[in-house]
């Protein structure tokens, strides 16, 4: 019985490192491989977290199943080695792991600050963000600049609306402005890996830029209601080209007076 | 004592079950009859038992609206109401049983052709009509059916029948019931448990009104209208976009709305016809009056086994009309002319008609479109009950204290493309006091679309100068 608890708690380290090493090619962790420039960088954080934490899963487990082993096939006779207390040893582990903890958080900084300051967006994001995303429960709201415009904070005569679809032109960096109209939500392209609440009173711009044309979900993160199930979207990101006709063609849509083109035309009588 | 809790762990085995086996167990919703229903005297209501042969039941208006209609679990569909039930219509050419395999071949009519996939088949006429047979085997391309077991009785060619009826109703429901019931009610009632944490309350289906729709102000919304809704959301409401859901899921909650709808209209006019004779307040006015109960009871009888069912008809085919002509573009709301430029001249235009006394936008927008008009502050009456609301303001068929639009807000519910607007200046928004300028010439009501679009971005509130030589307009905006 000594012996089962001795495998028992070695058994688990074996099971940690091996979902650790098959995991990531079979997509354990993630919905999908990123697909958005950030995206690497995130996904390579959590991967950098999880080798560490691996590292010292199984090493702690080791010791653990070594010492139970070496317990459960001590000879009858033989006297247990009481010992109380290692000052090496305990500066060990309290300097290593905070060595670590500064580590992590140094290494982080870095996309951290890619992804939320403002300042390190690129350029050509930051200088056009291409439309102003408006949560509400239980939608998402989108509005777009008037086409040759800039966003403005404020809603400008033209700018183009829709809603739960948001469209933006594929492998270029863009910036969104996120607002929501009443409680806290949070912005959440998964495959994308960009999360970021909507807090009432600001607007936060939010970049990213998707490296495959596509549909991709957006969902509501942070729990806004009852209704929280229902607030889902979709990104489309697409070549410049269809992402113009897209804007084009929701001109005109929005223009549309309900009087079909040649009639137009025919119709001075008044 | 320490057995204890290794008896409770023991114990929680089987009541886990007990929950689960509960949770799962089927559950049973069904539609409500509305309060007006209720509020008639029993007998109308409930109808009367059978007696006899000579003496059969007859129904109530509970019954009558249940026969059309159903329950969702059992929802009837009333083949002459403008509704997708979904289905194929079609006919038993042969028919034969060998060896305890009964193969039925099917035809339809003309120009129409069979589903890819049965599995089951609803018999309308002959002697299985009502029973609804299962189909274990299907051929597409010839029409043959192996059915699974053998019918009670002989099915004969020519006998009509529905294949797969009503998977459009089916799948509306189960979408209704999960993206919809919770606000609009099982039956459509806008009274689900979300409902009372809702400002503005979600509509009411069975009023068979729905506000923002692209017909005229005489037309019910068709079904364009209901799917713009349902797809792009109402905003300045808790109405939300339900932009993913696929083309089919749209279109069969459409039917299912459609559905409720026209219950709920069906079962109010009848009640319109019992309410005013044999609802409970009249029935005690007349009691009082010196009538006998049983004198009135015996009249309602009477009713409820003759005129009753040629009203619940003409009712059927009045609803079957309005709904489907609103369906067609005769009933869509196209401008004469195309939109008038926008331009600052268009917009003062558009202002001085606003302010005018023709159309009086003033009176319940306010002067400067703040929705805040003289008569949000007055005292109207239930035009139904003939009492004063409660409350200052307009109200609405449902009842609900409406806020005339404050148009600096640039939220327009019924969408904000020009069309919209010109719609709802055109035929106003149903069921609200909004009313029809169809009377108005089209060049105007598109001033008007003009200038409202054009009023969050004033600069100021009532910015935009009416042209001098305008006096009524000025006149109008003195009192
Ligand atoms: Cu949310």
């Amino acid at each position: 019985m000594k012996k089962f608890w001795a495998l028992f708690f070695i058994f688990w380290p074996i099971v940690a490192l091996y979902v650790c090493l098959v995991a990531p090619s079979r997509n354990w962790w993630f919905p999908s491989a990123p697909m958005s420039s950030v995206g690497h960088q995130i996904d390579g954080l959590f991967y950098l977290i999880l080798i560490i934490v691996a590292v010292t899963f199984v090493g702690t487990q080791v010791g653990l199943g070594y010492a139970l082993w070496k317990g459960a096939t001590k000879k009858s006779g033989e006297k247990a080695v009481f010992s109380h207390g290692s000052h090496k040893l305990e500066i060990m582990w309290t300097i290593v792991p905070s060595f670590v903890l500064v580590f992590i958080s140094l290494t982080q900084l870095e996309v951290l600050a890619n992804i939320r300051v403002l300042a390190r967006f690129p350029d050509e994001a930051r200088k056009t963000p291409v439309a102003e995303v408006t949560a509400r429960q239980f939608e998402w709201r989108i509005r777009y600049p008037k086409p040759g415009t800039q966003l403005s904070t404020e809603p400008q005569e033209g700018d183009l609306y829709f809603v739960n679809e948001l469209h933006v032109p594929v492998s270029q960096p863009v910036m969104v402005h996120l607002r929501t109209q009443d409680v806290q939500h949070a912005f959440f392209a998964p495959k994308l890996r960009v999360k970021q609440d909507a807090v009432p009173g600001l607007v936060i711009p939010i970049w990213f830029e998707i490296e495959k044309a596509g549909e991709y979900e957006l969902v509501c993160a942070e729990l806004c209601g009852w209704g929280h199930y229902k607030m889902k979207a979709r990104i489309i990101a697409e070549s410049e080209e269809s992402y113009l006709k897209y804007l084009a063609a929701l001109e005109t849509d929005q223009n549309e007076d309900g009087v079909a083109d040649e009639a137009a035309s025919a119709s001075d009588e008044e | 004592m320490s057995l204890t809790p290794s008896w409770n762990r023991f114990l929680l085995l089987p009541m886990l079950t007990a929950v689960v086996a509960g949770g799962c167990s089927e559950y049973n919703s069904s539609f409500v009859y509305s309060e007006r229903t209720t509020s008639l005297i029993p007998e109308a209501q409930d109808g009367f038992k059978g007696e006899s042969e000579a003496a059969p039941a007859i129904s109530g208006v509970k019954q009558l609206v249940d026969d059309r209609f159903g329950n969702p679990q059992d929802l009837k569909a009333w083949l002459k109401l403008p509704v997708e039930f979904g289905g194929t219509q079609s006919a038993v050419a042969e028919y034969s049983a060998v060896e305890g395999v009964a193969t039925v071949k099917f035809s339809v009519e003309e120009g129409k052709s069979l589903p890819e996939t049965a599995s089951s088949v609803h018999v309308v006429s002959g002697a299985l009509a009502g029973e609804t047979l299962l189909i274990s085997n299907w051929d597409a391309t010839t029409g043959q059916a192996t059915l699974e077991g053998l019918p009670s009785k002989e099915i004969s060619a020519g006998d009509s029948c529905v294949i797969d009826g009503g998977t459009v109703m089916q799948s509306g429901r189960v979408l209704y019931m999960r993206h919809c019931s919770h606000c609009h009610g099982t039956s459509g009632d806008g009274a689900g448990p979300t409902a009372q944490y809702l400002n503005p309350r979600p509509r009411d289906y069975r009023h068979g009104i729905f506000k923002f729709t692209s017909t005229t102000d005489v037309s019910k919304a068709s079904r364009q209208d209901i799917k713009r809704v349902l797809q792009y959301g109402i905003p300045g409401t808790y109405m939300p976009s339900f932009l993913l859901l696929t083309d089919s899921e749209i279109n069969s909650l459409v039917e299912y709305v459609r559905f409720l709808s026209l219950r709920g209209e069906y079962e109010r006019k009848l009640v319109n016809e019992l309410a005013g004779d044999f609802s409970q307040k009249a029935v005690a006015t007349r009691t009082e009056g010196g009538e006998s109960r049983e004198a009135i009871v015996s009249e309602l009888k009477e009713m409820l086994a003759a005129d009753i069912v040629d009203a619940a008809n003409s009712i059927g085919d009045g609803m079957a009309e309005d709904w489907s002509v609103s369906d067609t573009a005769e009933a869509v709301i196209v401008p004469t002319v195309a939109r008038v430029p926008d331009s600052p001249e268009s917009r003062r235009r558009g202002r001085e008609l606003y302010l005018s006394k023709t159309l009086n936008c003033a009176d319940c927008h306010g002067v400067d479109g703040a929705g805040n008009g003289p008569q949000t502050i007055a005292y109207e009456k239930n035009p139904i009950t003939g009492e004063p609301y409660n409350e200052a303001g307009l109200h609405d068929v449902w009842d609900n204290l409406n806020q005339p639009r404050n148009l600096h807000r640039g939220i327009y519910r019924g969408g904000r493309r020009p069309i919209d607007l010109f719609a709802r200046i055109h035929a106003g928004i149903k069921g609200s006091r909004m009313p029809s300028f169809k009377n108005t010439p089209h060049e105007d009501i598109w001033h008007v679309v003009n200038y409202v679009l054009s009023i969050p971005f004033e600069p100021e509130p009532g910015a935009t100068g009416v042209a001098v030589a305008a006096p009524p307009a000025a006149a109008a905006v003195a009192p």
